[in-house]
């Protein structure tokens, strides 16, 4: 999923300074697992905006909608007709809701309430963690699953470093050591073999550095 | 700024861990939400108690080790120190806000409670979201 959390809601305030109806516009899949985007959070937000503006005396209507996902069209049109009654969208989206609410509204103020951290999982209870960069060129199926790209701070293809310490990482005495995670994984699959074999160096074209990426399939073009 | 008429108290509580007495609520205007347990208070039901006119909300819920739901007085906490973090970035007080540990039985206690929130409430203030001065 896309983890996200929810901006200061100082920020938040700041950047609704010129509005006087705002809709909260939340989305129910990625960030509403992470907490900081579903039906709940906008909720809450909308409850301590409403206290916020009562207390500076400042006359404000919001409303509180939460559609699907907000990077698809086929949901955010059910959005309509509240964005048309309203002066601008606080969205509680990744940046890609955002943007896909931008371009599909294109003469509405669309702002974000969040800052979108990372593609990611749930650990545990309220514990998320990073595991994938998206670099397009997956190498999963040598690393036994564990992502060096994502995972070790160094992006080391060819680790560990003299900075893995009893499993663990030098940078941060929380933060598993991902080579260390991909040799005991591998020797459990019995595959440590994989690491005998020659990796080139990455190919980064496919990763972010090239610019904006676009996939393209055209079997669902007509 | 002193409050001119009675403080407006909102009252959450576990139904193990209260049982209003009389006079439990003298010198306010107590409204008062039962819960099956702790567990169910919620970020967003605290604040709009707040924005229904609380000066001041309490939650009391159980010991955390007489919990019959296991971990319900924790999660409670939980929520109550999130939502006293929104309370003080947008200035209204987290102070305003408060969850006790407490039991049915224990009625004196929990009228201590009730009394020094409404004393504390002289210092703090009213809810400066109901425009009282305004």
């Amino acid at each position: 999923m896309i983890t996200a959390s929810q901006k200061p809601i100082n920020e938040i305030i700041e950047l609704l300074e010129p509005y006087k109806k705002i809709l909260i516009l939340g989305c129910g899949t990625c960030v509403k697992t992470c907490f900081a985007g579903g039906e709940d959070e906008v909720a809450v937000l909308a409850s301590a905006l409403r206290l916020s503006f009562k207390k500076m005396v400042r006359p404000i209507e919001i409303e509180e909608m939460t559609i699907e996902r907000q990077c698809e069209n086929e949901f955010i049109q059910e959005a309509s007709s509240s964005i048309a009654r309203n002066d601008v969208i606080l969205s509680l989206a990744c940046g890609a809701g955002v943007q896909a609410m931008a371009k599909r509204f294109s003469k509405e103020v669309v702002l974000p309430g969040l800052n979108t951290t990372f593609i990611g999982i749930q650990e545990s209870s309220g514990i998320f963690t990073e595991e994938c960069s998206g670099c397009g060129d997956c190498s999963l199926a040598t690393f036994g699953g564990v992502c060096p790209v994502t995972r070790c701070a160094k992006k080391l293809l060819n680790g560990p470093c003299g900075g893995s310490q009893n499993g663990f990482c030098e940078i941060d005495p929380d933060t598993q050591c991902a080579w260390h995670l991909i040799i005991e994984r591998l020797t459990t699959l019995g595959q440590l073999d994989n690491l005998k074999t020659y990796i080139p160096p990455k190919n980064w074209n496919t990763s972010l550095c090239g610019g904006p990426r676009k996939l393209i399939r055209e079997d669902h073009i007509i | 700024m002193k409050i001119n008429t009675e403080p407006k108290l909102t009252l959450f509580h576990c139904l193990n861990s209260f049982e209003e007495t009389a006079s439990m609520f003298d010198g306010c205007d107590a409204k008062t939400i039962k819960m099956a347990c702790s567990s169910m208070t919620k970020d967003v039901h605290l604040l709009r108690a707040f924005e229904a006119g609380a000066d001041a909300v309490l939650v009391l819920v159980c010991h955390e080790k007489g919990c019959r739901y296991a971990q319900g007085s924790m999660w409670a906490k939980k929520r109550v120190d999130y939502v006293k973090t929104i309370l003080d970035d947008i200035g209204m007080d987290g102070r305003r806000l408060n969850i006790f540990n407490t039991t049915a039985k224990d009625s004196g206690s929990i009228k201590d409670i009730i009394q020094n929130t409404i004393s504390q409430l002289e210092t703090i203030g009213p809810n400066p979201a109901l425009n009282h001065f305004n």
